[in-house]
């Protein structure tokens, strides 16, 4: 590898300007600058550990220094192991004519939804999703808003706008079936000093009150807050002293 | 003989390599029969499934089959080497059964030594090339070729077929010779053989790499890798990076490339003129090569110009050859049942199908079409088992007639209004778009493997109530389909989690209940957009799956992806149904054919191809784009299809004849999305270049011109129209097209991320 006479800023270090090198020798031209990075990342954690195995078998084979077939076989134990590749065209032929010989199965009427058998679906999750806001808050800058404890809040997006990252509403139904996520933009905040968790606690009624969202910087959003909500509040989370601390653990993240 | 030659081996086994060698010699002369070298040149290619191997390795056994199956895909009548030692060849196959597993062992040692003799490699490469051959008919196969099996048999098999070889240094001169005869050669018949050029470059290329000429393979590319067309700069690029015989074996596609033969249509007459100037030269790779790895379909008439040349070339195999199109495709539609409606009376003013005069009580109304007789390209009705219409399909098919006789009829005089949903803050991960038949619903898959479903009417989006509050409510009350709905969480957005990698595809079912979306984890998802939960992953592609499609009458989905193949699936089966495989790269679009018995797949190998749901038969392949295909488009009558490539231009094709038909330029980037309208009068292509084209569809196909001597040697002239044709262009600010929907009125729906740069 030759190094590159045109890089990218002069004070770029070498290993920087032989990627750009490589990358426009393969005819990628337009890339954002962290592309260098990762890959310098993944050439050099990979040829760290191409050699080390490459000394592993070297010593096992009580050479006093590791040669190229040492290498050379490291790089193959390691390609099996990571870069597979898709089978081979004669082994896809073959087993798309044994299937393709197979006539296609009838239909049975009013069957009702046709799904495979229970054991191949994913319609017995067990689990909940939580809230999410850890994974939706990442790119954005978190601010802290001061809280107060609302009800069922429903912001209005104007158009179906995508980015504005808004998270995942906790799926709180209690016991039954599937989680229902909800999605609108919804608020929490709480009061500081009530430190309400604000859940639906009711098992009758399974649908999420409080959402922590994502305050982003992207739009205000239209926020009715319904203050009477608040008491009702405030004496579910009483009753719930052990959800309460799960709640006090999002707080924790989010501020 | 036999004896003689037992001894032979006998004695090869306890000494070197030249003593081997002369006695072989000795032995071959005294034979002197020239084994039918004629019948094996084109042996080379039937016996690629046997396991070959590189002449590195040293097992025993394993090496003889690996080596003669090299060999014996390496064929390529050669004739100088074939004629030195046929005769020994012969006299090793003629060695009996007994012997099988000394032969196996004596070419074991002679295998490794094999490459360190440059100048008798030659000879024994053809040497053990016919003697594989020969098994077969000495019937002592079953000892050299069934034992092996290799790590890699088919990597071995295909790396193989590079084993035999010429003097490195010379290819130079091979190949500047044929340059210098075709460029001499009469115009009419230099562009047809200009075709060679590319392939045969490649070909000598990989050769002069796979037997590790690393320093004369880099300056035959730097010398002639200009002069091939600029449509496979792509593959060049990649070439040029392949400089050692161990990058090969990863590089699945290239491997396909050496397994399949490149297939060039040259018309009689220039091939009987390369044919006679490559045999009178002596010692020539080339001849060899062409015999290998070309397959030359050859046609009797006039030969191509340049122009119609470049049409149809352009992907990773060389053209189709003319029976891969000659089956017989039912391409018509599948009629629709007819069942009674009775007509409400606000829709008196609609047209009646039957155009009798309206009566005051209610009428039959059949959706299905009038004519009795089944149209021969029609598939029969129960070729393929469908799901029988439920009645919620019946009201689906009502409101879609009387939404049809709302239509709007386009024509150039009339072109639709463009709707174009703009997905905002998106930051370039918006990867899949998809919008329901009756366009009340909006799916985006994204890069962050979230699948986000909008619905575009005012009507919310709601999910069924949980098990505790459905047993609350009143079964027996009219509106109990609206009751079990939750109001709570009714919401104008859905977000599905789920895909561990960006969502590459989306598609929703013909009866809005389900949806599909394919990622880059290897799964295909079902979502209930009842429940608004994931119902079911199929797990099948181990590698990301590209594309997915519901089929027009649902139940049936097709994913592609970057295992090369494209399966069939049915819900309710965990398994796919059928696996087409044939594709040379990736597999990065799917469609249905409107009656649902065929398949469209494009691939990066630059090819699409048409299979056959019945029996995963492959019926059409089309070539002619030079860059991997992004978007198919059937039109609604079923009789031709659209594609659309990273190189910009959309074909059109006749899928009953299997000709392209047209050539649609204007677009400067890939076409991402192609769609017909409802009656398939507009075509509209929507592109990475910002801009939405509306296209004449009508023109586009009249006045075909389907003679004799265009069906026979699928030689079309393409019309140079696309200015004709194209009734639009409409800009968007920096919004690269991704998809596009007509209503069921034919208005156009286009969606498309925004992008800041």
């Amino acid at each position: 590898m030759e190094p590159a006479k045109m890089a990218s800023p002069k004070s770029a270090p070498k290993d920087a300007q032989v990627m750009a090198q490589i990358l426009k020798d393969m005819g990628i031209t337009e890339y954002e600058p962290r592309v260098i990075n990762q890959m310098l990342e993944f050439a050099y954690r990979y040829v760290t550990t191409i050699l080390e195995d490459a000394k592993i078998y070297s010593s096992h084979a009580k050479k006093s220094s590791v040669d190229a077939d040492d290498v050379r076989l490291a790089i193959q134990c390691r390609t099996d192991q990571s870069f597979t590749s898709p089978p081979p065209r004669d082994f896809l032929l073959d087993i798309a004519r044994q299937k393709n010989q197979t006539p296609l199965p009838l239909i049975k009427p009013y069957s009702g939804p046709r799904l495979p058998p229970d054991r191949y679906c994913l319609t017995a999750p067990n689990y909940r999703l939580k809230s999410l806001q850890k994974k939706v808050s990442s790119s954005a800058g978190r601010i802290t808003v001061p809280r107060l404890s609302v009800g069922a809040v429903s912001s209005r997006p104007s158009t179906p706008t995508l980015g504005t990252p808004s998270a995942q509403t906790v799926s709180v139904s209690a016991k039954v079936g599937t989680p229902v996520s909800l999605t609108g933009q919804r608020f929490t905040v709480q009061i500081p000093s009530s430190q309400a968790a604000v859940k639906s606690a009711t098992p009758t009624t399974p649908t999420v009150q409080n959402v922590l969202i994502n305050p982003s910087l992207i739009g205000p959003k239209n926020i009715l807050i319904t203050t009477n909500m608040v008491s009702s509040q405030n004496t579910s989370s009483e009753s719930n002293p052990l959800k309460r601390k799960h709640e006090d653990d999002d707080d924790y993240d989010n501020l | 003989d036999r004896q003689t030659l037992v001894a032979v081996l006998q004695f090869l086994r306890r000494s070197n390599l030249r003593e081997s060698e002369e006695i072989l010699r000795r032995e071959a002369r005294l034979l002197g029969d020239d084994l039918g070298a004629a019948a094996l040149s084109p042996a080379g290619a039937g016996l690629l499934g046997a396991p070959g191997g590189d002449a590195d390795s040293t097992g025993g056994e394993a090496l003889l089959s690996r080596v003669t199956a090299a060999a014996a895909i390496a064929i390529g009548g050669s004739a100088a080497t074939v004629a030195s030692s046929s005769p020994g060849v012969a006299a090793v196959a003629a060695v009996p059964p007994g012997k099988g597993g000394a032969r196996a062992r004596v070419a074991g040692s002679l295998g490794p030594r094999l490459t360190s003799r440059a100048v008798s490699r030659g000879r024994f490469a053809s040497f053990f090339r016919l003697s594989y051959k020969l098994l077969p008919y000495a019937n002592v196969f079953a000892v050299g070729g069934g034992v092996v099996v290799e790590d890699q048999p088919d990597v071995s098999a295909v790396l193989s077929a590079y084993n035999q070889q010429g003097d490195p240094t010379l290819y130079e001169e091979y190949y500047s010779g044929l340059k210098h005869f075709i460029e001499c050669s009469l115009d009419c018949h230099r562009a047809e053989l200009s075709q060679l050029f590319y392939p045969l470059f490649v070909h000598m290329y990989l050769e002069l790499v796979y037997n590790q000429h690393e320093s004369e393979a880099k300056s035959f590319f730097e010398r002639f890798h200009g002069d091939q067309e600029c449509y496979y700069q792509d593959d060049l690029r990649v070439l040029s990076s392949l400089t050692k015989k161990e990058h090969m074996k990863g590089n699945e596609t290239m491997l396909d490339f050496r397994t399949s033969k490149f297939v060039l249509r040259i018309s009689r007459d220039s091939y009987q003129l390369l044919k006679r100037h490559l045999q009178e030269k002596q010692n020539n790779q080339i001849w060899n090569i062409v015999q290998e790895h070309l397959y030359i379909d050859i046609f009797d008439g006039m030969p191509r110009s340049k122009q119609q040349i470049d049409a149809m070339v352009g992907s990773l195999a060389g053209e189709a050859k003319r029976e891969a199109n000659k089956a017989k495709v039912f391409f018509g539609l599948l009629k629709e049942p007819e069942f009674d409606v009775p007509l409400d009376d606000e829709d008196e003013e609609g047209e009646n199908e039957e155009g009798k005069p309206k009566k005051k009580k209610p009428k039959k109304d059949s959706v299905g079409s009038k004519s009795k007789k089944q149209d021969p390209n029609a598939p029969p009705q129960n070729r393929i088992p469908l799901p029988e219409l439920k009645d919620s399909d019946k009201l689906d098919k009502v409101m879609n007639m009387k939404e049809a006789a709302r239509r709007v009829r386009l024509g150039p005089e009339c072109l639709p209004s463009i709707c174009f949903y703009t997905f905002l803050n998106a930051y370039q991960g918006l990867t899949a778009v998809d919008i329901t038949d009756d366009s009340s619903m909006i799916v985006g898959g994204f890069a962050d493997s979230t699948v986000r479903v909008w619905s575009v009417t005012p009507k919310k989006l709601r999910s069924v109530k949980t098990a505790a509050d459905l047993s609350l409510i009143d079964k027996e009350s009219d509106d109990v389909l609206e009751r079990i709905m939750d109001e709570k969480t009714a919401s104008e957005l859905k977000i599905l989690y789920g895909h561990s990698g960006p969502v590459y595809g989306t598609s929703f079912s013909p009866d809005r209940n389900y949806l599909l979306s394919c990622s880059e984890d290897g799964t295909v998802r079902l979502w209930s957009l009842q429940t608004f939960t994931c119902l079911v992953g199929y797990k099948g592609h181990n590698y990301p799956v590209w594309d997915t499609q519901f089929s027009p009458y649902g139940y049936y989905f097709v994913s592609g992806g970057h295992d090369r193949v494209a399966r069939l699936w049915a819900t309710d089966h965990y398994q796919p149904l059928r696996i087409f495989a044939g594709h040379l790269a990736d597999v990065t679009c799917t469609r249905f054919h409107p009656n649902s018995n065929y398949i469209a797949t494009g691939s990066a190998d630059r090819t699409v191809r048409l299979w056959d749901v019945l029996n995963g038969n492959c019926v059409r392949i089309f070539t002619g784009h030079k860059g991997p295909i992004h978007s198919l488009a059937f039109s609604p009558n079923g009789r031709f299809l659209a594609t659309g490539a990273t190189d910009g231009r959309v074909l059109l094709w006749d899928i009953g004849h299997g000709l392209m038909v047209g050539e649609l330029k204007g677009h400067t980037d890939t076409v991402y999305a192609l769609r017909f309208s409802r009656d398939g009068e507009i075509l509209a292509s929507g592109s990475m270049d910002n801009t939405v084209r509306l296209w004449d569809a009508v023109k586009a196909f009249e006045d075909l011109e389907t003679d004799d001597f265009t069906t026979a040697t699928g030689h079309i002239n393409l019309p140079e129209n696309s200015q004709d044709l194209l009734l639009g262009t409409y800009m968007t600010k920096s919004t690269p097209v991704v998809h596009l929907h007509f209503t069921r009125r034919n208005l156009l729906l286009a969606a498309g991320a925004y992008s800041s740069q």
